[in-house]
C-alpha cells in the first residue's frame, strides 16, 4: 500500500524529555565517547561550557520516538517492521548538556516513492526550556524492499 | 592536550585521523538500551536471521555515533560541531572493525566553516564496504 501523501506537512504532539545525567553517561559509553566534557561536569566546566555535555547525537532518543509515533500512525499506511534507517542529519546550534529540558516538535517533512523502495522523512525541531532552538532533526526511513538495505 | 586544527593550514583533499573500533555485542544491547531503539534486528540473531541477515546488524545511529566522534576528535571542541548528514548505505555486523574518517571539500575563511566528506567502512571478505557514504560533515574552527 503506498504511503499517503496527503500527510506531508502533518505536524505531531510534542515530546519532552529531561537530559538525565544518567542517560547521558549510559549513551556515552554505549558509543565509546571517552572525552572528558562528556563524562564529567567539572570537566565541561572547566573547558567553559555550564553542564557535562551529550554527545552530538544524544538527542537520537528524542527522534527515535517522535518517528516511531509518527510511523505507526494507521493513516500513513506504513509497514514500521519493514522500516530502515536510510539517512539521519542533525544540525546543531549548541551542545545540549545534562539539564536541559529538551521538547521535539515533529512533522512529517515528505512521503515519496523511488522504485520499489517508499521513504518518509520526519523532521524535528529540538527547543530548550527558553524556547530556543538546540537542535534540528531530519529522520529518513524507507520501507526495506528484497534484499535488506541499510540499518 | 592534542592540538586543534587550524583553519589557516587545511588544504582541500586534507584527511583526518581515522578513528576505528571493534563492534561489541555487548555495546550494540547498551545502544539500544540508551537509545530507546529497541528493534530485534539489533538484538535477536534469530529475527535478523529471519530477514536475511546473519546476525544482528548495529544501528545506523551507532555508526553515525562514530563518524561524528571521529569529527569532534579531530575538531577537538564539542561547540565546533555545526551540522552533519549521512546516508547509511551497508549494515555492520558483530566483531567487525568499523572505521571512520573524512576529508576536506571545502573551508571558508569569512564563516570559519570547514565542510567535510564524512565516510564509516567496514572490511568484510577481503572487500571494503562503506556504511556510510555521501555523507557530510559541517565544523566551525574558531
Amino acid at each position: 500500500m503506498p504511503l499517503n501523501q496527503a500527510l506531508v506537512g502533518k505536524e505531531y504532539p510534542a515530546l519532552t524529555m529531561e537530559v538525565d545525567r544518567d542517560a547521558v553517561d549510559r549513551f556515552a559509553e554505549a558509543i565509546a565517547e571517552d572525552g572528558a566534557v562528556f563524562r564529567d561536569a567539572e570537566a565541561a566546566r572547566a573547558a567553559g561550557f555550564p553542564e557535562q555535555l551529550a554527545p552530538p547525537t544524544f538527542p537520537t532518543r528524542m527522534q527515535i520516538a517522535v518517528s516511531a509515533s509518527i510511523a505507526a500512525d494507521p493513516d500513513l499506511g506504513l509497514d514500521y517492521t519493514r522500516v530502515v534507517h536510510g539517512e539521519q542529519a542533525f544540525e546543531w546550534l549548541r551542545p545540549v548538556h545534562v539539564g536541559d529540558v529538551l521538547t521535539a516538535a515533529p512533522r512529517i517533512a515528505d512521503v515519496r516513492a523511488k522504485g520499489p523502495l517508499e521513504f518518509l522523512v520526519v523532521e524535528s525541531e529540538i527547543r530548550d526550556a527558553a524556547g530556543e532552538v538546540v537542535v534540528r532533526a531530519r529522520t529518513t526511513l524507507l520501507s526495506r524492499g528484497p534484499g535488506g538495505g541499510a540499518s | 592536550m592534542k592540538t586543534r586544527p587550524r583553519l589557516e593550514d587545511l588544504q582541500i583533499g586534507d584527511t583526518i585521523p581515522t578513528l576505528s573500533k571493534v563492534v561489541r555485542r555487548e555495546e550494540v544491547k547498551a545502544y539500544a538500551d540508551a537509545s530507546g531503539d529497541q528493534n530485534p534486528l539489533h538484538q535477536d540473531d534469530a529475527f535478523a536471521q529471519s530477514v536475511g541477515f546473519p546476525g544482528i546488524i548495529a544501528h545506523g545511529m551507532f555508526t553515525m555515533a562514530h563518524v561524528t566522534k571521529a569529527v569532534t576528535d579531530w575538531v577537538g571542541d564539542p561547540a565546533g560541531l555545526v551540522a552533519m548528514d549521512v546516508q547509511f548505505r551497508a549494515v555492520v555486523f558483530m566483531d567487525e572493525t568499523l572505521e571512520a574518517g573524512g576529508e576536506v571539500k571545502a573551508v571558508d575563511p569569512e564563516t570559519r566553516r570547514v565542510t567535510l566528506s564524512v565516510w564509516a567502512a567496514v572490511e568484510r571478505d577481503e572487500k571494503r564496504v562503506l556504511a556510510v557514504k555521501n555523507s557530510t560533515a559541517v565544523v566551525r574552527l574558531d
